[in-house]
């Protein structure tokens, strides 16, 4: 991994000097993060390395890419993977119809045109990768890699590559290498085991289910003027779900989802009728709402 | 960062850092997390640039430069606690509580005596030589014309075979191709008659007709084989093949590259055994899978097996789309009601079910076990697979088209297998080609002026 050096380096380290002031700053665009998320989002910051982040749906992988470039004021790229993304799809693609045009155009001037004028940089669509490369800075960009493992491996050894170089090199133009190599946030669901070299290459994080506590308040900051009550209730509700059988248990995006609906009918307290309206806002399998209800939608409101 | 580096200081915490550092990763590695030399630099790098002002600190700062799976973190907690003290519990949002290692195996009822000949226990494995095969089969032995031993060994059932013979049979059993019907994927490839026109090979091969792109470069959708998972049964009923099954899930998981399969082994819990079966050594790779799995012969809760594997597998991914292989009796005591609901879930997710019954060959059989009744009405096919031969017929099972595609080809109906002069003037199937009005597909007629510039 080439390293961040000169200006953009200091830059971060007087922007995130300590562990502490991550934590802080996160929390400042309302991202709230536990010790272990904290330590290695800074070091991979700092070291820097990419960041592998695992964990159920939900808890806030791809956020944390997002408040990372909040926080450093930066550009978020995102690369969104799926089943057969290729290179053409995220790093660059060449810009057939204006290439088609510059030739007719050339042709009715009667103008010499080179091939080496249509593989130029004007005629490069710039995919995420690219871009994240080419980003100028003055800090590195953040790259968002996400959902990693729906992408075939052939994807994941491609980017691999990318990764380690920070270079790429494109057969008409040359090599792109980039002045400030972009900070790196890969997410997985573990649909699949990534690769061994893609894990030996990244920090590694596991991110939970907060504590009740810890829901209650990010909540609480992701809906604004949702009653305190609610939002406690709420994720207590949300915590006795993820303890039953329900086949996908609610993340805290449904939570905040529910609590968004939930004062958007202008509810202030939980009771049956409110859940039975706004089940399907946390739940999203018929199977699960079935559990729940057979269970009784009345003990998600019975106080522990 | 090390002491050296400021001479005139107080020796203060930061005392031995690069012998802590080593010793650490040492342990580390001892207990089984793969520790590079990259990881411990990183350890290192990251004591300086984090100050370990506490032992939460140091544990979250070590955990991320060591830790590269959530499977490792109960290991490397108990090398923390070890090197460093308590692992810091005090923390309510702290790390993921420790899983014991093995958990007791409930309802062990009746172990059968472990002399009986193929049942790999999993404490004895690695010390027993009885269940060692000789190294000959692993090496060296080109594909042999079948001789009438195999021939004898093709039939015979697999509760009837001897050590040996077992150890012969993975030399067959590599040899059963297991096929699984294919799936488009998104990625296109280079094809002649491809749905999709391929604008990058277009335009470079219009450069040498002026601009004109006269022949259109195609693509299509590339079709992979789709995910084989399977699920082996090895609980005390279906001792008599267990090991025979097993060395069946190791050839298939050994297999080349995008035909590789995944593999789990249930009995009262489920246990993946996909990584331990990645050895090239067949015969290691059964020994591994044999003391990952801890609930050899004990009794079968199958639809705790297949709820476990929904949640944590299938509902992820695994499942989707996959052709699922589970080997088993279907002699379950747990609830068969949960049998039957976890087998619709994973019929929503899954391609196509296949269960091996190795019973079902038996004269006079009937699905009475009461998991294998509630199953039934979710699978695709049932086989027997009692011997090598009844293999080739889940082999084919496998590669069967699901019921309800049969008559529906996956692929797009092919076109004219004949050459056209003007294959891009050609309406394709699914092409995106606006043909000008009056020009037919009619086979050698010209179509001037045609262009896509128009």
């Amino acid at each position: 991994m080439t390293r961040v050096t000169g200006e953009a380096a200091d830059e971060i380290r007087e922007l995130v000097p300590d562990v502490e002031m991550l934590a802080q700053r996160l929390a400042a665009v309302d991202y709230l993060v536990d010790e272990g998320l904290a330590t290695s989002m800074f070091l991979s910051l700092r070291l820097p390395q990419p960041l592998l982040l695992e964990g159920e749906a939900g808890v806030g992988k791809t956020e944390a890419g997002k408040s990372l470039a909040a926080v450093l004021d930066t550009p978020l790229i995102r690369l969104q993977c799926y089943d057969g993304i290729d290179a053409a799809e995220a790093l660059y693609e060449w810009n057939y119809p204006k290439q088609l045009l510059s030739i007719r155009v050339a042709e009715a001037r009667g103008a010499d045109l080179r091939e080496e004028d249509l593989f130029g940089r004007d005629y490069l669509i710039r995919r995420p990768l690219l871009r994240a490369l080419e980003h100028p800075g003055p800090r590195p960009a953040v790259l968002l890699v996400d959902e990693i493992d729906r992408a075939d491996d052939d994807f994941e050894a491609f980017l691999l590559e990318l990764l380690a170089e920070a270079a790429v090199t494109i057969p008409e133009i040359g090599t792109i290498r980039a002045t400030h190599p972009p900070i790196i946030v890969l997410t997985s669901n573990r649909t699949r085991d990534l690769h061994d070299a893609v894990k030996r290459r990244c920090l590694y994080q596991w991110i939970d289910y907060p504590t009740p506590q810890r829901e209650v308040e990010i909540v609480r900051r992701r809906v604004r003027g949702a009653s305190e009550t609610l939002a406690v209730q709420v994720a207590d509700a949300v915590a006795r779900m993820r303890d039953s059988d329900v086949q996908k248990p609610p993340g805290v995006a449904e939570a905040i989802d529910w609590v968004a609906a939930l004062s958007v009918l202008g509810v202030d307290e939980l009771d049956v009728a409110a859940i039975d309206r706004t089940l399907g806002s946390v739940l999203k399998y018929s199977e699960d709402q079935d559990v729940i209800r057979a269970a009784g939608l009345d003990e998600l409101v019975i106080p522990r | 960062m090390t002491p050296a580096a400021e001479p005139f200081r107080v020796r203060t915490l930061a005392l031995d850092l690069p012998g802590v550092t080593g010793a650490f990763s040492r342990r580390l590695h001892d207990a089984g997390v793969p520790v590079t030399v990259e990881r411990a630099a990183w350890f290192a790098e990251a004591l300086a640039v984090v100050e370990p002002i506490s032992r939460r600190r140091l544990y979250w700062t070590a955990r991320a430069a060591f830790v590269s799976d959530r499977m490792q973190v109960p290991a490397f907690d108990r090398v923390f606690a070890a090197v460093f003290g308590a692992a810091p519990a005090e923390d309510p949002s702290g790390p993921v509580p420790a899983v014991p290692e093995t958990e007791p195996a409930p309802a062990n009822e009746q172990r059968r005596s472990s002399d009986s000949l193929d049942s790999p226990p999993s404490g004895a494995t690695r010390s027993d030589a009885s269940t060692r095969q000789p190294a000959e089969v692993t090496h060296d032995e080109p594909v042999p014309v079948l001789a009438s031993d195999d021939e004898v060994l093709r039939s015979k059932r697999f509760d009837a075979l001897s050590p040996d013979e077992l150890a012969r049979l993975y030399r067959l059993m590599a040899h059963i191709r297991l096929a699984t019907p294919a799936r488009r994927t998104r990625r296109a490839e280079r094809e002649r008659h491809g749905e999709r026109i391929d604008m990058r090979r277009t335009l470079r091969g219009s450069l040498r007709t002026a601009g004109d792109p006269i022949r259109l470069a195609r693509r299509r959708r590339r079709v992979v084989p789709r995910r084989l998972v399977m699920l082996c049964d090895i609980s005390g009923s279906m001792e008599p093949y267990a090991r025979a099954y097993l060395q069946f899930v190791t050839a298939a998981a050994g297999g080349p590259g995008a035909t590789r399969a995944e593999a789990f082994v249930f009995a009262t819990r489920l246990t993946r055994l996909t990584r331990a079966l990645s050895s090239r050594n067949p015969e290691r790779a059964i020994q591994r899978a044999a003391a990952a799995a801890p609930d050899w012969s004990s009794g079968t809760r199958i639809g705790d097996a297949l709820k476990a594997f929904n949640d944590r597998h299938g509902r992820r991914g695994m499942a989707r789309g996959a052709v699922i292989v589970i080997l088993s009796d279907g002699w379950e005591r747990g609830d068969p009601a949960l049998v039957g609901r976890e087998m619709e879930r994973l019929r929503r997710l899954a391609h196509r079910i296949v269960w091996v019954n190795p019973r079902v060959s038996a004269r006079g059989f009937e699905a009475r076990a009461g998991g294998l009744v509630a199953a039934l009405p979710h699978c695709d096919a049932l086989v027997s697979g009692h011997s090598l031969e009844a293999l080739d017929e889940v082999a084919e099972a496998i590669g069967a088209p699901r019921a309800d595609d049969l008559g529906v080809s996956l692929e797009a109906p092919e076109p004219e297998p004949e050459e056209e002069p003007w294959p891009s003037a050609t309406p394709v199937p699914g092409s995106s080609v606006a043909m000008p009005s009056g020009y037919g597909p009619s086979r050698g007629r010209t179509t001037p002026g045609w262009s896509l510039g128009g």
